[in-house]
């Protein structure tokens, strides 16, 4: 029941905050959004699930099971539950929810308890993402998160909010329809009478397939895997179906873009890994050369987009491309490092990403200007805030002991030693990222932080109050943490990404070789 | 006494804790801070230095130390990835060495910076802290992951102390260039270690307890199987397979990759260029930089893994080349430099060049001997040149200076100390140091290898040139007369800065007594201490750590010969040489006002004098190249990606516009629409169902 | 006895009648009548109808479609008198602004 209440928690506190006066709006959702913090931290330390949710030999943790609805001949249950992979990314989302709507007092100041609402609404739709196991419900949370982000990108956004707002619901929903379509057919063409994602996917690995519109097992696979690829790509989100992002944060209030860039993004590697690549490893396997061409793409490609731009979001936003790069190609290395690597550096693109949106939300809230080329030299002026910048984009950078290294290192073993053809030159490509990525962040460092002091701006630029230092250090503090001690968590990832690799290694046609060995 | 090796940590966490008080009491308690954290720093690298003797003292008598202390992850179904230490003679001398230079550096800090008046220096001693604890943790480390953690570590230390007058233009582009071109370095040394990783399923240097394995001993019984005797090991043939290379091949590219770093951080040709503008930083930051930390870590970690290096002959010979390249390279730019510090940034550069000969020409012990007397005449000429740009009110333009000799005695001994070690007189250090390495190249490129012979040579040149800058330095500084108001009036030092002079001027002068290598070819006697220090025990693993076991391998996986040559006079060329440099440089320069003869060098000086126009060619390649690169991806995705995105939603936009026209409001128009459809539909119905 | 088809034909007329009043006239009032006309043309049909197959509902039904024309009509004029007020006329294409 601990996922229940969680959820009711969470959605019970933006109903408060909603009702509230302004005045109180922020620090009430800031207290408030510490019980789930607490729930989820404790829900971590207690955590005994084992394995992987959807596969055999594994149990979950915190389940819930019980039916809800009937359709037709098809069985909806509300089924919740936790295993390794969900259970980090649940605590990242309750400790970043906290994090962002303290980092929007400052910035924040009309319909107060309207944006803490929507805030922790959010919250919530999110929780349910990561521990939805029936796809019904899974669908309706992953869905439901786009309301709160499309109305926190419209109302509270920068200037071009409308078409901002308006470019991130469409393009995802989309993407959505297609995912949704692909997977409905799958299951339609699936001996199966539940929408239970476990049974799915057991009944996927067993091959239990009826009526396949008479297309075939393998093509009906092959057709929901990229119908599903798609999809999910986009919220990814993977060239070429990225172009969202940018505007969705440049306009994004930035609470919200902290939100989007630590949370909503892993949605889309978080069900690729469980729909793609754990449901149909074989499919995976077989196209692994050009999701992995797909991925090498985003990393240098969005890469060197960031180097071009001038707003400092814009860069995050770029780079956010770049890394969640890395993820898929982790995610089809296919082995211990490569998969389990990549839902790590879920984890720490989420906290590192929001570290560096959050850094650059308090320099806009004093200078009200993100330009490169505006301000110049303001480690002077507020130095603690300019000491956490450098230690963040050292972080993005993958700057070793905090967490960023320890993910992009873990999928580059992993893809390192992958399987398919030519996956060291794609690796080694990829890591290529590396060198870009110290390329845009030193230079706009050197001219933002460093240098005589400027400001093409008519504010003063003044330190940060100390509620806008207090969550960035609290979030360096994580990413070093996470860093320096990433048995943390690694261990429950690795048990829960273990099954999945061992499922694609007999999927597999080929003996999986490396994987055999050591890898 | 397995005691002191049980200490090992402590040797890093020491500068790290001094660290972290600089940075939280800095921020929270700054009052409570004495000298703006020197006082920690001093005691941490203190503390340091003892244990860092005592480790020494424990391994001279035979006990050394590689285990893992901390199990950075755990991988029960893959390799798991941990922090260890391994202290052998190497490691432990060179613990000393970077002990006792940031010890000493931390004192001089004193006189530099806070007697100096500078401003935010809780950060200084925060990063000095920091930089110290990242270098001690490189060295003491036990595989190659965790060298390539620290290794960047270090990196960023540089960044953040070269930058450390950030309200200036210069210091922070400096700073932004050590690390990305370090990077660029490092892109290649990761892909090393994960090679590493894939091909032998560890990254230990050394395998102790049961079961373990190292990689350099992994690479060389898959090289010997590959020669017929053993086995190679599975999972290293499987990945040859992979790959699709021999063994041979596939090694040669990985120890290529891991070089790349090396280069990077060692400043070799052509990862050089970030070095000179590292000058920028506080002097006693490039004295640590430049003799004990960062760059010392590129050519230590060839030592770390010299059984894996000697394996490969074409590794070698470019490691070889680049540094015999290097060192004449750099050597010649230091000839026409105006700046005191640009000077000793020039040599830094050659001699990490002829360190890296040395280790490619099989002269582990020599680079490894000339490691530690760089390490100690580099950082007093750093710390004096440090001492003079105090008194000279930091001016560091020798055409201002002249004269100092008279005003500042102790810096002017020490500092000469320091410069007939770097020329390479008989009988200060660097002259042991750089003969034995020239000497080993000369051996084994004499053995039949006509690529060791050119690196050779070229090393040879660069001596003439290096006596030749050096005391073009000297002269500058010291002697003549004074050719400016400071130079007549100098600020004068504190004991802070004449101490750690001092040390270090007679370490300079005399650490090259350990390994006097013709002394010892001529009289018979053993005094080449360096060598049996570095010979390595028989008959444990930590053999493979020891030069013998490095000469077998040379001799029999990388085909290196030494030709029969007695040592004199190979070393009498190149001290015959030093001083035909030094004295043509006393001959032009010395008295009371020398005139800028390089000038008349004309085109060549403005090449000298603009480092062969390297760093034009980088700035152009992030420039000129890459960031036009960049624009023209956003101007694509902006213009391709975003406009056919942007094209779908027009073309909805743009037929719903025109569709919704139809609804204009009109209630007679759409009573006429309900009719005519009405019509439609009962003709349509009147058609199909056959009423006509 | 009329046949059938007579009262078909007068039905149809009159619809046509209305249909043609709803499609020409620009005032509300007519828009209206013409409204009556076409409903009424229902209700013939349903007369004849339930005459001929001898069932009542038919009528029954029409009683129901003229209370209803009436409510209509009410509702109607309230609608025209605020057209009225709003555009100083009762021309329907005036009032425009109800689309979208």
């Amino acid at each position: 029941m601990m996922i229940e209440a969680l959820l009711g928690v969470t959605l019970l506190s933006a109903l408060v905050v909603m009702l509230a006066p302004d005045r109180i709006a922020g620090k009430l959702a800031a207290g408030l959004s510490l019980l789930p913090v607490v729930g989820s931290v404790w829900m971590f330390v207690q955590f005994d699930g084992s394995g992987n949710a959807l596969l055999e030999g594994g149990s979950l943790a915190f389940e819930t099971m019980t039916h809800w609805i009937t359709i037709g001949p098809y069985t909806l249950n509300w089924h919740v539950g936790i295993d390794g992979i969900s259970m980090p990314l649940v605590v990242l989302s309750t400790v970043l929810t906290t994090l962002a709507i303290t980092s929007a007092w400052t910035p924040i100041d009309e319909r107060q308890s309207q944006f803490y609402a929507l805030m922790l609404l959010m919250e919530a739709s999110l929780l349910g993402v990561f521990t939805a196991l029936d796809f019904f419900v899974w669908f309706v949370f992953w869905e439901f998160v786009l309301v709160p982000m499309y109305f926190l990108i419209g109302i509270w956004g920068g200037p071009r909010r409308k078409y901002a707002a308006i470019k991130f619901f469409v393009y995802t929903n989309v993407a959505s329809l297609l995912m949704f379509i692909g997977f409905m057919a799958l299951v339609f063409g699936l001996d199966v009478t539940t929408m239970d994602m476990p049974a799915i996917a057991q009944a996927i690995h067993a091959g239990q397939f009826g009526t396949t519109y008479g297309l075939g097992a393998e093509t009906l696979k092959t057709v929901a895997f990229f119908a599903m690829f798609i999809g999910f790509a986009v919220k990814v989100p993977t060239v070429p179906l990225h172009t969202w992002l940018p505007d969705a944060h440049v306009q994004a209030p930035t609470p919200a873009s902290v939100m989007l860039a630590g949370v909503l993004l892993k949605m889309g590697t978080y069900a690729l890994l469980r729909f793609n690549f754990t449901m149909m490893p074989g499919i995976a396997q077989q196209y692994a050369v050009p999701i992995a061409a797909l991925a090498v793409l985003s990393v240098i490609y969005g890469a060197m987009l960031a180097l071009a731009q001038r707003d400092l979001k814009r860069i995050v936003a770029y780079s956010s491309v770049s890394s969640m790069g890395y993820v898929i190609l982790g995610l089809v290395a296919y082995n211990y490092y490569g998969v389990g690597g990549a839902t790590f550096q879920m984890v720490a693109h989420g906290l590192i990403s929001g570290l560096m949106f959050m850094c650059v939300g308090v320099i806009y809230n004093t200078a009200h200007t993100r330009m490169v080329g505006d301000l110049s030299g303001i480690a002077d002026k507020m130095p603690v805030t300019a000491a956490v910048f450098i230690a963040a984009a050292f972080g993005y950078m993958g700057l070793p002991l905090m967490a960023g290294f320890a993910g992009e290192l873990f999928i580059f073993l992993g893809g390192f030693g992958a399987d398919f053809a030519h996956a060291q030159l794609f690796t080694a490509l990829a890591m290529f990222g590396i060198v870009i990525v110290a390329g845009y962040l030193l230079f706009a460092m050197q001219r933002v932080l460093f240098g005589p002091f400027a400001a093409e701006t008519d504010y003063d630029i003044v330190p940060a109050a100390l509620h806008d230092t207090v969550p960035i250090v609290a979030l360096l503090l994580l990413v070093i943490v996470a860093g320096t001690v990433p048995n943390v968590f690694y261990g429950m990832i690795q048990d829960a990404v273990t099954p999945v690799v061992d499922a694609a290694a007999s999927a597999s046609a080929v003996v999986v070789s490396t994987g055999g060995v050591f890898l | 006494m397995a005691g002191a090796l049980e200490f090992i940590p402590a040797i890093p966490l020491l500068p790290f804790a001094s660290f972290l008080v600089a940075l939280l009491a800095g921020y929270f308690a700054p009052k409570l801070l004495p000298k703006g954290g020197a006082i920690p720093g001093i005691v941490a690298t203190a503390g340091s230095l003892v244990v860092s003797v005592w480790a020494f003292v424990t391994v001279s008598q035979g006990e050394y130390i590689a285990e893992s202390i901390y199990t950075w992850v755990a991988a029960p179904n893959a390799f798991s990835l941990h922090f260890g230490v391994l202290v052998d003679p190497l490691a432990a001398m060179m613990l000393v060495i970077v002990s006792l230079v940031a010890f000493l550096v931390h004192v001089f800090s004193l006189g530099y910076m806070n007697d100096e008046g500078e401003g935010g220096l809780h950060r200084y001693y925060a990063g000095l802290g920091l930089f110290t604890f990242s270098m001690l943790a490189f060295v003491v480390a036990d595989n190659l992951l965790m060298a390539f953690m620290f290794f960047e570590l270090v990196g960023l230390c540089s960044y953040l102390l070269i930058g450390f007058h950030f309200r200036q233009q210069g210091p922070p582009s400096a700073a932004k260039k050590a690390f990305l071109v370090t990077r660029f370095g490092d892109y290649f040394f990761l892909i090393g270690v994960v090679a590493v990783f894939a091909t032998f399923g560890t990254a230990r240097f050394v395998a102790t307890g049961e079961g373990a394995h190292a990689f350099p001993h992994m690479a060389e019984q898959a090289l010997a199987a590959v020669g017929g005797e053993g086995t190679m090991p599975a999972h290293v043939a499987h990945f040859l397979d992979v790959v699709g290379m021999s063994a041979q091949q596939w090694f040669s590219v990985v120890g290529l990759l891991v070089l790349g770093g090396v280069i990077g951080k060692s400043a070799q040709f052509p990862l050089h260029t970030w070095l000179p503008d590292a000058m920028e930083g506080p002097t006693p930051v490039s004295a640590l930089i430049h003799a004990a930390t960062m760059v010392a870590a590129g050519v230590y970690l060839v030592a770390r893994m010299y059984g894996f290096y000697a394996l490969l002959p074409t590794v070698l010979a470019i490691i070889a080349l680049v540094g015999g390249f290097t060192a004449l390279f750099a050597a010649t730019m230091g000839v026409v430099k105006d700046e005191l510090k640009q000077v000793l940034a020039y040599s830094t550069i050659s001699q990490y060049g002829y360190m890296m000969l040395g280790l490619g020409t099989g002269g582990y012990i020599a680079a490894s001997f000339h490691l530690l007397t760089h390490a100690f005449f580099k950082a007093l000429l750093f710390l004096g040149a440090g001492s003079v740009i105090i008194a000279m009110h930091h001016n560091e333009n020798m055409w201002d200076m002249g004269g100092l000799r008279k005003k500042m005695p102790v810096t002017y001994y020490t500092f000469l100390s320091g410069s007939l070690a770097l020329a390479g007189i008989v009988p200060f250090a660097g002259f042991w140091s750089k003969d034995e390495i020239l000497y080993e190249a000369l051996i084994y490129g004499a053995g039949d290898s006509p690529i060791l012979l050119a690196a050779y040579a070229m090393g040879l040149l660069a001596v003439f040139f290096t006596g030749f800058y050096t005391f073009r330095m000297v002269v500058l500084t010291f002697h003549g007369e004074p050719r400016s108001d400071t130079a007549e009036d100098p600020h004068g030092v504190r004991w802070n800065v004449k101490f750690p002079l001092v040390v270090l001027g007679v370490l300079a002068a005399t650490v090259g007594l350990v390994n006097m290598t013709p002394v010892a070819e001529a009289t018979g006697l053993h005094i080449e201490f360096l060598h049996t220090w570095l010979a390595g025990p028989e008959g444990t693993a930590f053999s493979a750590l020891g030069y013998e076991h490095y000469h077998h391998l040379l001799e029999s996986f990388a085909g290196y010969h030494a030709a029969d040559i007695a040592p004199f006079v190979p070393a009498a060329v190149s001290l015959a040489l030093a001083l035909g440099g030094a004295g043509l440089a006393w001959l032009l320069y010395s008295g009371p006002a020398p005139t800028k003869h390089t000038e008349k060098l004309g085109a060549a000086r403005t090449l000298l004098y603009n480092n062969y126009y390297q760093d034009e060619y980088q700035v152009w390649l992030a420039k000129g190249v890459t960031l036009p690169l960049a624009r023209g991806a956003d101007t694509f995705d902006q213009g391709v990606i975003d406009g056919i995105v942007n094209a779908v939603s027009s073309i909805s936009l743009f037929s719903g516009g025109r569709i919704r026209r139809i609804q204009d409001g009109i209630v007679s128009h759409y009573a006429t629409m309900l009719t005519l459809g009405l019509v439609a539909l009962l003709v349509v119905f009147g058609v199909t169902g056959g009423w006509f | 006895m009329v046949p059938m088809e007579y009262y078909l034909l007068l039905s149809a007329a009159v619809f046509c009648i209305g249909v043609f009043g709803v499609l020409t006239r620009r005032s509300a009032l007519l828009f209206l009548m013409s409204v009556e006309l076409m409903l009424n043309a229902a209700g013939i049909n349903l007369v004849a109808f339930s005459w001929f197959h001898g069932n009542l509902s038919g009528q029954a039904f029409t009683l129901f479609v003229m209370a209803l024309a009436a409510a209509e009509v009410a509702v109607g004029l309230g609608i025209i008198l605020t057209l009225y007020r709003n555009f100083d006329d009762i021309d329907v294409t005036n009032a425009t602004t109800m689309r979208w």
